[in-house]
C-alpha cells in the first residue's frame, strides 16, 4: 500500500506554522464544543471566512478546520457531563452516563476517561482514513459523471433513511438545499437562474452566506427564546484522575464505540450524533447486565466519546477520495475546499497530495494535542462554560457579520445572511435540520453538472445512469437505504426506548 | 396549553403551505428561465423544474402530518426576536458609513441590552467588544474592516 503521500503529509503538518494553525484550531475546537451554544458546524463556517481572508494556504486552512472538527468532539463532552447539557451533536449520549458520574463527585474521572475514549477513537478513526482513503480513491478512479451522479443520490437516501426522526423533513431541507444551488449563472448554457437581476447573485449564493445565516443567524434567535431559565453547573470535579479499574472495564467500550463510529463516519451524510447514538445503544445491549447504564456506567460514557471522535475522522473518508461528504460537519468543509477552487475527487490524492496527506498526518497530530489539552487544561474549559449569553451571542455575530463581509466586502450578503438566518430560525422551530440544507447546496451543483454531462455523453440517453456496475450497485444500496426509514423508523422508537429506559 | 398543539402543528401547516407555493412559483420560474442555446441534452430548465415537484410532493407529505413545530413567539419575546435582525440590519447598513467599530458596538450593545444584561453591562460589554474584535480581525489577522467615512 502506499503511504508515501502520509509521510510527505507529515513534513507538511510539522512544519512550525501549521503546527501553530492545529494547536489553534484544537483549542478553538474544544472551546466551540464545550459551550453548548455553538458547535463544530458553527465553529467552522465562521473560520472559513476568515481563514481565507487571512491568505492561509488550502492546507493550513484544513489543518485548522479538521482541529476545530475533532476538538469539538473532545470538547462536547465537558458541557455534557458537567451541565447535562450536551456541547454539541456527537455529545448528546455522553451526558447519559456522564452526567451522573459527575453527580455521585466523579467530574474529574469522568472528564478524564472521556477524554481517553476520545483519543483511542481519534486515533483509530486516523488509522482507518489513511488506509482507507488511497484504497478507495483507488476505486473511484472508475467514476465517470454517471456514477457520480448514482454516488450523490446513495449519498442522499442515507442522509433521508438516517438523520433526524422525521424523514420527510430532512428530504426537504435536501431539496430546498438543492434549489438553492441552482441559483446563479448556469455554465452550460449561459442562462441565469433565479437571479432577479441581482449582479451579486450572478454567481450563487454564496456558501459561506448560507451557512453562517443558516447556523449562526438562527441559532442566535433560538437561543434567545430558550434562554434557560438556570442550569445547574457541576463545579466540584473531585479527583481529576480515572481508576485504573474503570479504564480496564472501558476497553471493549472504547474500541467497539471506535469501530462503529468509524463506519457511521464513512457512511455519506451521517455523523457523529448518528454513530454516537448507535455505540450507545450497541454498547447498552452487550453489556448492560446489572442495568448500571444511564446511572454512571464508565462504558456508557467511553463507548459514544470514542465514537464521535472516530467519525470525524471517518468522515473524512468519502470526502476526501469521492467529493461526497460524510457528516454535515464535513459537507461545510467540502464547501472551504470549494473556496480555494480545489475539486475533491479521487484525483484529489494524485493532484494535492499535500492537502490530503497535511490533513490526514495532522490528524494524528491533533489528537495528540487535544489529549495534551483536554486532560490538564480541562478545568479552564470548565469555567468558560459559564460566559453569560449576552455576551456570547453577540459575539457570535459579530463573527458572523466579519465571516461574511470579509469574502467579497459586500452589504448585500450581510443583508441575505440575515434573511437566510430568519427563514433558518423558522426552520428549525418547525423541527428541520439544517444540515440537509447545507448537503443539497453543497453536492446540488455537483449533481446537476455531473448528470447533464453524462446525458450528453449519451446523447440524452437516459440509460447510461443505469449501465456500469459501480451505478447499478449504488442504485440497490441507494433503494435499500431509501426503504429503511420504514424500519428505522421502528428501531428509532425501540432506541429512545433503550437509551432512556 | 390544551391549545398549544393544535396550534402548532397549524404553524406547520401555514410554513407547508408556504413551501408548496415556493416550489409552485420555482417551478413556474423554473421552466420559463430564458437561455439561447444547450450544449446538453437536458438545459437548465429541467432540474429546476424536477425539482420544483418533488418539493411539491414532499410538501403535500410534511402537510399530512406536520409533526411537532416550537409555538410561535408572543408578546416582549417576540419584539426581542425581531429586535435582533433589526440590530442586524442597522450594523450592517452602517458599516461602511460609520465604520466596524461604530457598527459592532451598536451590535454588541444592543443585542446584549436584548438578551437580558442590565444597560450598564451591556454598554461596558458593546465597548469591549468592539475594541476586542476591532484588535483581534484588523491588528492580529489583518482582515480588512472598514474605518467609515465619519472616522477614516
Amino acid at each position: 500500500m502506499n503511504l508515501d503521500y502520509l509521510w510527505n503529509g507529515f513534513t507538511v503538518a510539522l512544519t512550525l506554522q501549521n503546527l501553530l494553525i492545529g494547536l489553534a484550531g484544537c483549542f478553538i475546537g474544544t472551546l466551540v464544543g464545550a459551550l453548548p451554544a455553538i458547535g463544530p458546524i458553527n465553529g467552522i463556517a465562521l473560520l472559513i471566512p476568515i481563514a481565507y481572508t487571512m491568505g492561509l494556504p488550502a492546507e493550513s486552512t484544513m489543518i485548522l478546520l479538521a482541529a476545530v472538527y475533532c476538538g469539538a468532539e473532545y470538547g462536547g463532552r465537558i458541557s455534557s457531563i458537567l451541565l447535562n447539557v450536551p456541547g454539541d451533536a456527537g455529545a448528546v449520549m455522553t451526558a447519559l452516563d456522564g452526567n451522573p458520574m459527575a453527580r455521585q463527585g466523579r467530574a474529574g474521572e469522568a472528564l478524564m476517561l472521556s477524554g481517553l475514549s476520545s483519543f483511542v477513537g481519534g486515533v483509530f478513526g486516523a488509522v482507518g482514513l489513511a488506509l482507507f482513503a488511497p484504497l478507495l480513491a483507488g476505486l473511484a478512479i472508475g467514476f465517470g459523471p454517471a456514477e457520480y451522479f448514482v454516488l450523490m443520490v446513495f449519498a442522499f437516501a442515507t442522509l433521508g433513511s438516517m438523520v433526524g426522526s422525521q424523514p420527510v423533513k430532512t428530504l426537504i431541507g435536501c431539496t430546498l438545499g438543492l434549489m438553492l444551488a441552482t441559483v446563479g449563472l448556469d455554465a452550460t448554457s449561459g442562462a441565469y437562474r433565479f437571479t432577479f437581476n441581482e449582479p451579486e447573485l450572478g454567481d450563487g449564493i454564496e456558501f459561506v452566506v448560507l451557512v453562517i445565516g443558516l447556523f449562526s443567524v438562527s441559532e442566535a434567535l433560538l437561543i434567545l427564546e430558550h434562554q434557560a431559565s438556570g442550569v445547574t453547573v457541576i463545579r466540584e470535579l473531585g479527583r481529576m484522575t480515572a481508576r485504573l479499574d474503570d479504564i480496564r472495564k472501558s476497553i471493549g467500550a472504547t474500541l467497539r464505540g471506535s469501530v462503529i463510529g468509524f463506519i457511521v463516519g464513512v457512511l455519506p451524510g451521517t455523523g457523529a450524533s448518528v454513530s454516537s447514538a448507535v455505540s450507545y445503544t450497541t454498547e447498552k445491549r452487550i453489556s448492560d447486565s446489572e442495568g448500571t447504564f444511564g446511572k454512571g456506567d464508565v462504558r456508557g460514557l467511553t463507548a459514544p466519546e470514542a465514537a464521535n471522535n472516530a467519525t470525524a475522522c471517518g468522515a473524512f473518508v468519502p470526502m476526501l477520495t469521492l467529493g461526497v461528504p460524510g457528516s454535515g460537519t464535513t459537507a461545510v468543509m467540502l464547501g472551504a475546499l470549494m473556496l480555494y477552487n480545489i475539486q475533491p475527487g479521487p484525483m484529489l490524492i494524485t493532484e494535492r497530495p499535500e492537502v490530503v496527506g497535511g490533513l490526514v498526518a495532522s490528524l494524528f497530530i491533533g489528537n495528540v494535542l487535544l489529549l495534551l489539552l483536554n486532560l490538564p487544561l480541562v478545568n479552564i474549559f470548565a469555567r468558560v462554560l459559564t460566559v453569560p449569553n449576552w455576551l456570547l451571542v453577540p459575539g457570535i455575530l459579530v463573527l458572523s457579520v466579519v465571516g461574511v463581509y470579509s469574502t467579497h466586502a459586500s452589504i448585500f450578503s450581510i443583508l441575505l445572511m440575515l434573511g437566510i438566518g430568519i427563514i433558518g430560525w423558522l426552520l428549525r422551530k418547525a423541527g428541520f435540520d439544517m444540515a440537509p440544507i447545507i448537503l443539497g447546496f453543497v453536492l446540488g451543483h455537483v449533481m446537476e453538472v455531473n448528470l447533464r454531462n453524462a446525458l450528453a455523453i449519451s446523447g440524452g440517453d437516459i440509460s447510461i445512469l443505469f449501465q456500469s456496475k459501480i451505478s447499478i450497485i449504488l442504485w440497490i444500496l441507494a433503494g435499500a437505504m431509501a426503504v429503511m426509514p420504514l424500519v428505522a423508523g421502528w428501531r428509532r422508537t425501540k432506541v429512545v426506548k433503550t437509551a432512556t429506559s | 396549553m390544551s391549545d398549544t398543539t393544535s396550534s402548532s402543528s397549524r404553524i406547520g401547516r401555514v410554513g407547508g403551505l408556504l413551501m408548496l407555493a415556493l416550489a409552485i412559483a420555482y417551478g413556474i420560474g423554473g421552466s420559463q428561465i430564458e437561455y439561447a442555446f444547450a450544449s446538453d441534452p437536458l438545459g437548465p430548465r429541467v432540474v429546476p423544474v424536477l425539482l420544483a415537484i418533488t418539493l411539491a410532493v414532499l410538501c403535500l407529505f410534511y402537510l399530512k402530518s406536520p409533526g411537532t413545530t416550537e409555538s410561535f413567539p408572543q408578546g416582549r419575546l417576540l419584539v426581542k426576536i425581531i429586535a435582533v435582525p433589526l440590530l442586524l440590519l442597522a450594523s450592517a447598513l452602517l458599516l461602511e458609513p460609520a465604520g466596524f467599530a461604530a457598527s459592532i458596538f451598536l451590535l454588541t450593545f444592543g443585542v446584549g441590552w436584548i438578551f437580558g444584561a442590565p444597560l450598564r453591562l451591556a454598554l461596558i460589554g458593546g465597548v469591549g467588544q468592539a475594541a476586542l474584535w476591532w484588535f483581534v480581525f484588523s491588528y492580529l489577522l489583518d482582515v480588512y474592516l472598514p474605518a467609515g467615512r465619519l472616522f477614516g
